[in-house]
């Protein structure tokens, strides 16, 4: 991997259960996936620091399909994405929403091992959060 | 000062033939095989001599195939000018095509396009996030993120699978008419229903399926195109955007930015949206449809449902919407053959799917979330 877009810290942190990004140290832009240029100023300085992990879901799938062998003994299983409140936009699983529409609901990060690879993080509903 | 639009290139650059190899499995030649074989059966099928060209464009396809420097050496051919784009639908090469002619660079270019990727075992799974987002969460193939754009405007609109469901049907009814089409069984919205989810909202008839083939369009001056041809089709207006910081726009997989094109286009072109007689929207997947009859202004936002039960677009509507059965039905040829369909209607060689009184077409085309384009054809040359 091109040592500029490693976002390994970020998964190395989601095992700390804390959610990281780089911050640009120019402007303060929060960026992901990792690069080494902030789109905002292109400036190269940045900083990895812990952001807060609530946001809204933005969206959501169901994969029926297993488009790799790997997720075979996945399937059914869903993706979201979820907006940030830091802005960033993260690919994601939800959770713990039964039969209701988790478009547009406040979410707030767990974490747990869903692929064998160590934990990684997953959206629940947000404590005493509301629909937006 | 300018007063003139952007992309207004009317009267400038003619398409003066249009021509495709057979679809769906064609094993035993390589992708760059096919893609002379689209130009040869290309040039044969409009009396044109390969020596008229001396310009070629090209478009990488699955497994590093596609290449100018390539295609140009199995072809036998020295253009004058030569190109690769990285991405297809055949929108941006055309426009390349118009610019490089209108600048003198080459007079009659050759814009083709090969791929045996189903032949060579491309799933279509490719991770479209990053590497470690697409395989920690599973998120693959196109369906993905098209189902998350169509979830969330049923949640801004109320939009049913329904509704999504009458553009799959459509596009086969007009396959069935179709020779070349890989799907041309019928196809209900009933039974569009009945089919099981593969990325919940979406159905297999949402998504394309993977094919052989090879496709061609030859295109000329305005000036020139009467000489190579009794039928050229004039290129009316060309638009493009783009919306390349990817996911950090708003929306993103909604494509809102593709409204730019939609503003610029019409202006290009000197018409207006409804001297459009018959459509083409590019279709990896029956959402990219949807959102883009709402973005070009075709429908209301929300009112695709309505549109085709009230007979405004789609097979048997007022306005004929992929008369090929798009890349749903007809063939997974990354837009070319939308072009290649428009050229005919245009021509009035359409054979059984024929229209009539066809004298504008609109394509529209998008390469992922990353480009968007239009072209306006026409009959007349201004
Ligand atoms: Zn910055």
């Amino acid at each position: 991997m091109d040592a500029t877009t490693d976002g390994s810290v970020f998964w190395d942190q989601a095992g700390n259960a804390t959610l990281t990004f780089q911050h640009c140290d120019e402007c303060g832009f929060v960026r992901w996936p990792a690069a080494g240029v902030c789109p905002e100023c292109l400036g190269r300085g940045f900083t990895w620091k812990p952001v807060e992990p609530r946001g809204t879901v933005w969206s959501w799938v169901v994969y029926h399909r297993a488009y790799d062998k790997s997720l075979r003994e996945r399937i059914p299983y869903n993706v979201a994405l979820v907006e940030l409140t830091c802005g960033v936009r993260l690919l994601t699983r939800l959770t713990g929403f039964g039969s209701a529409d988790p478009v547009g609901a406040a979410v707030e990060a767990t974490f747990e091992d869903i692929a064998g690879t160590g934990l990684v993080p997953v959206f629940a509903p947000a404590a005493g959060g509301t629909a937006s | 000062m300018t007063s003139q639009p952007r992309g207004a290139i009317r009267g400038r650059s003619a398409i003066v033939a249009a021509g495709n190899t057979e679809q769906g499995t064609v094993p035993g030649i390589s992708a760059d095989e096919i893609a002379v074989e689209a130009l040869r059966l290309t040039l044969r099928e409009n009396g044109i001599q390969k020596s008229e060209v001396d310009g070629l464009i090209t478009c990488k396809s699955y497994g590093g195939f596609g290449i100018d420097t390539e295609i140009g050496r199995l072809a036998g051919l020295n253009p004058g000018y030569s190109a690769t784009l990285d991405y297809g639908t055949c929108n941006f090469s055309l426009h390349l095509a118009c610019a490089v002619i209108d600048a003198g660079l080459a007079s009659t270019v050759a814009i083709v396009y090969g791929t045996n990727q189903r032949s060579s075992g491309n799933r279509f799974s490719h991770p479209l996030g990053r590497q470690d987002e697409a395989s920690v969460y599973g998120f693959l193939n196109v369906a993905g993120p098209a189902g998350m754009a169509f979830r969330r405007h049923q949640h801004r609109y109320g939009t049913t699978e329904r509704d999504l469901g009458h553009i799959a049907v459509s596009q086969r009814r007009y396959a069935r008419d179709n020779p070349l089409a890989i799907f041309r069984e019928p196809l209900s919205l009933d039974d569009y229903l009945a089919q099981p989810y593969l990325v919940e909202p979406l159905r297999r008839a949402d998504l394309c399926m993977i094919s052989d083939g090879g496709a061609c369009l030859i295109v000329t001056s305005a000036d020139r195109a009467a000489d190579l041809s009794d039928k050229p089709v004039h290129v009316q207006g060309i638009a493009q955007q783009t919306g390349l910081r990817d996911r950090q726009n708003a929306d993103q997989w909604m494509r809102p930015w593709i409204e730019r094109v939609a503003e610029r286009i019409y202006p290009a072109a000197g018409i207006e949206r409804a001297d459009i007689d018959a459509l083409y929207i590019q279709d990896p997947t029956s959402v990219w449809v949807l959102q883009m009859l709402e973005l070009y202004g075709f429908v209301q936002p929300g009112g695709v449902g309505e549109a085709f039960r009230n007979g405004e677009v789609g097979f048997g509507g007022k306005l004929p919407l992929n008369t090929n059965g798009g890349q749903l039905s007809e063939a997974y040829m990354w837009g070319f053959l939308h072009l290649c369909e428009a050229v005919r209607q245009l021509r009035g060689e359409a054979g059984e799917r024929q229209l009539d009184g066809l004298r504008t077409a609109q394509y529209c085309s998008t390469f992922g979330f990353m480009k968007a384009a239009s072209t306006i054809l026409s009959t007349d040359r201004s």
